[in-house]
């Protein structure tokens, strides 16, 4: 059996499984659409919909790449400053710690009240400071993290610190971006969605979901989630992609 | 725990290893190899990289399965000598669990077996005194040096008292002088103890300096070339300046060098025959 | 320690800088006292009674909400991390299992329980099991323990698997049984890398709980306070900062915790171990 059939047919037999026993469940239980609707009625709904869902999603969607793109330039930048200047790494490093325990989300209110609510900003603000966090932490990690060896064979070579960041600390810190990027990805979708709960524009998935379930339209509102998790999944596996893409030589056992 | 013996520790009889049979990728890492290592006997297993050495000592131990040929250890296959611990193992890196205690770590294979705690605690505590290291029972492996950890690993490989040890380069990671202070050690244990040593090596006078034979292998496939005796009676510090130990280590190299001419595929080789 | 404090000064400083640079300058989000009230005012409304007359100050109110939401966010972590573990010791043992259920579990950190939480609040409410009533507070520890368990699942898989192939080879030369070689190799083997692994679960746990606690409104925790407090926030503005104060501590809380664990677990080992 091919390496790669292998690997995919478990989680699909998994997958089969699951989506049959549920339907299976809900058909001879006789479960009522608001409390469990089956995979087909989902599927109907978003087939029904399917224009009216693909918005939302491109609304969300665009959010949350928004609040990723920012997030990973600021996370990197300061990544970066702090690898030159340790005075900022050391007052950096606790408040990305204390910080990242910290639900962000919370913080929407605030910034719906600081920035036009009318707008995206507020929500694509909190997506950047929750993305902000596990892209600065893994960026300086791997620009800090580099064999001793090599940093003693630039000093032997005479090379200027900028050479050193150039030639050693930044390709070395790229596997490290990527797995701080495979953290961020599907959480800028998460705090998109969530981002819309507290108000503002309706067109997104998060309000739209808010909304059906509201209006105990649950068979509508699980097609707006599956929507969800299938834009979380493109980002993440876009994000995989670009991973192949810039390291080939990782391994594929364990890309986590 | 161990019984006498008098059949062959190891007996080893045509084996074959093939990795990925079949594949593009195949290697023949063991081909149609034969050998005797007698009771008592200290064997070492010499060649450069790929001759199957370490591949063969899997074999003993069970760890990996012949493709093809019989492995008969202590009297019984060698996957019923495992199941019965009829062999200790000692491998490069002392492996040792760092969060156990050093005693601790001597009563695992006890432990593994069922002995109870008081019986394996004062077994510990011998085998420590055996290596000298009873003054470290309740300190930390890391606490310890290299040559210190390996010989924790040797009392761990002589816990249930085998009658076979099987050890796989376990100096290979020290320095000149602990290496040759360790081979003393394991001739002295082995003087005290009696048991049948399979030992694989890099190290020519290492292999000459401990061993009764040495076993000469080269790759491509696993084979053995050669089987240099070696007669030098007990061993002391001034064996290493001895003008037949020289002897013995040109022996040895030449027969790495495929020099000796004796490149037989199927050589049986038993004390007195050579 | 002085670094975090150092760094806890540096933003109030900026926050006051930019309220006077705003107060100069037009910037593009609103700096006056109603969004972004001064420090002092913020500290002073702590002190003020939660609602007019009541005995109840605001502090008093955050802080038992905190530690509600606190004990709610350790309950779904419990749960969370127990089913993580779970779950790695089956994939490890099983490479089915591990190569049909790791994709779901990666997967599953893409489905947006959070936004789910109204959903699931209102499945949850019809649902009884046995003589016990499924009730609000349920799902949003059910929440949290969703978030918390991917994280755990991976770091204990990750440390289960691994001790090097001559510890592996030890084992097998001793005839272990695979639950001797989980029991005395794998799992005191993956310390090391369950340490970062609860950190993060359970700061998951508590974002799980506060959001759930926002977005379905269970009286109690400090989410709902957030909610209520953002309300009035025209008449009262500081209140709201409190209240988020307060989920930031519940955070910090929970860390403190979990660092206690951690330096429980690893007392014994050598101090570089940390994966």
């Amino acid at each position: 059996m091919s390496h790669r059939l292998r690997l995919i047919w478990p989680p699909v037999l998994v997958a089969l499984v699951f989506l049959g026993l549920w339907e299976g469940l809900v058909a001879v239980n006789d479960i009522k659409p608001y409390l469990l609707p089956a995979p087909s009625l989902i599927v109907t709904n978003l087939s029904d919909n399917f224009s009216g869902v693909l918005d939302a999603a491109l609304y969300t969607a665009y959010t949350a790449l928004l609040g990723l793109m920012i997030g990973l330039l600021v996370g990197t930048a300061i990544a970066l400053i702090a690898s030159r200047l340790m005075v900022v790494n050391k007052l950096a490093t606790p408040l990305a710690a204390g910080l990242a325990a910290v639900p962000i989300i919370a913080l929407t209110p605030i910034l719906n009240n600081m920035f036009d609510i009318t707008s995206r900003t507020p929500r694509v603000l909190v997506t950047v400071i929750i993305v902000f966090f596990p892209i600065f932490v893994n960026v300086t990690r791997g620009l800090l993290q580099v064999q001793p060896a090599q940093l003693e064979l630039m000093r032997s070579l005479n090379a200027s610190p900028s050479r050193v960041a150039r030639l050693v600390r930044i390709p070395n810190a790229i596997p490290f971006f990527l797995t701080g990027m495979k953290i961020a990805a599907p959480l800028s979708v998460i705090a998109a969605l969530v981002a819309e709960y507290f108000g503002g524009p309706q067109q997104g998935l998060g309000s739209r979901i808010a909304s059906s379930a509201a209006n105990t339209a649950y068979g509508r509102a699980w097609a707006y989630v599956v929507a969800a998790i299938a834009v979380g999944l493109l980002f993440y596996l876009a994000t995989l992609a670009l991973e192949r893409l810039a390291t080939p030589w990782t391994g594929r056992a364990r890309s986590v | 725990m161990s019984t006498p013996m008098t059949s062959p520790a190891v007996q080893a009889e045509g084996v074959w290893k093939v990795f990925n049979e079949g594949q593009p990728n195949e290697v023949t890492a063991l081909a149609d190899l034969t050998l005797d290592v007698a009771y008592g006997e200290f064997v070492a297993l010499i060649g450069p990289s790929g001759c199957g050495k370490s591949t063969l000592l899997r074999v003993i131990a069970d760890l990996t399965h012949a493709t093809k040929g019989t492995m008969q250890v202590a009297g019984m296959s060698a996957a019923e000598a495992r199941e019965q611990q009829r062999y200790g193992m000692a491998f490069q890196q002392a492996a040792l669990f760092d969060w156990r205690t050093v005693r601790r770590n001597v009563e695992l294979p006890l432990e593994l077996q069922g002995v109870s705690k008081q019986d394996r605690s004062k077994r510990a505590m011998e085998l420590l005194e055996m290596v000298q290291l009873a003054d470290f029972a309740d300190h930390r492996p890391w606490e310890l040096s290299g040559g210190m950890q390996q010989r924790v690993a040797i009392a761990r490989s002589l816990a249930v008292d085998p009658p076979l040890l099987l050890m796989d380069e376990p100096f290979g990671a020290l320095d000149e002088m602990t290496r040759e202070r360790m081979q003393n050690e394991l001739l002295r244990i082995r003087k005290e103890t009696g048991k049948s040593i399979v030992f694989v090596t890099h190290s020519i006078p290492e292999a000459v300096y401990l061993s009764d034979r040495v076993v000469v292998m080269s790759p491509r496939p696993g084979r053995i070339t050669d089987i240099v005796p070696v007669n030098l009676g007990d061993r002391n510090e001034d064996t290493r300046e001895d003008e037949r130990f020289f002897e013995a280590v040109t022996a040895v190299r030449e027969a790495l060098r495929g020099n000796r001419g004796l490149a037989n595929s199927d050589m049986r080789a038993r004390i007195g025959e050579v | 320690m002085g670094w975090a404090l150092g760094g806890v000064l540096l933003v109030v400083l900026m926050w006051e800088m930019v309220k006077v640079v705003g107060s100069v300058i037009p910037l593009p989000f609103d700096s006056g006292d109603q969004a972004m009230p001064h420090v002092w005012t913020m500290i002073q409304g702590a002190s003020q009674p939660e609602v007019r007359g009541s005995d109840t100050t605001v502090f008093q109110a955050v802080v038992s909400a905190t530690l509600r939401s606190l004990m709610l966010a350790m309950g779904g972590f419990i749960v969370g991390v127990s089913i993580g573990l779970l779950l790695a010791v089956i994939m490890q043992r099983f490479s089915f299992a591990e190569r049909g259920l790791l994709p779901f579990v990666i997967a599953s950190q893409t489905v947006p329980l959070i936004a789910l939480a109204p959903l699931i609040v209102g499945i949850g409410n019809r649902v009884s099991i046995g003589p016990i009533q499924w009730n609000t507070t349920y799902s949003v520890m059910f929440i949290a323990s969703y978030l918390a368990f991917f994280p755990l699942s991976v770091g204990a898989l990750r440390g289960l698997q691994a001790p090097t192939a001559t510890h592996l080879e030890l084992m097998r030369s001793y005839a272990a049984t695979p639950r001797q070689t989980l029991r005395k190799l794998r799992f005191p083997a993956s310390v090391p890398f369950l340490v970062p692994a609860l950190k993060v679960s359970a700061a998951a746990a508590v974002v799980g709980t506060v959001v759930a606690e926002i977005s379905t409104g269970v009286r109690g925790g400090i989410g709902r306070l957030i909610i209520e407090y953002a309300r009035e926030m025209t008449a009262s503005p500081a209140k709201v900062y409190v209240a988020v104060f307060g989920a930031i501590a519940v955070g910090l809380l929970a860390a403190a915790l979990v660092t206690a664990l951690d330096m429980a677990l690893t007392r014994n080992l050598p101090k570089e171990h940390s994966a």
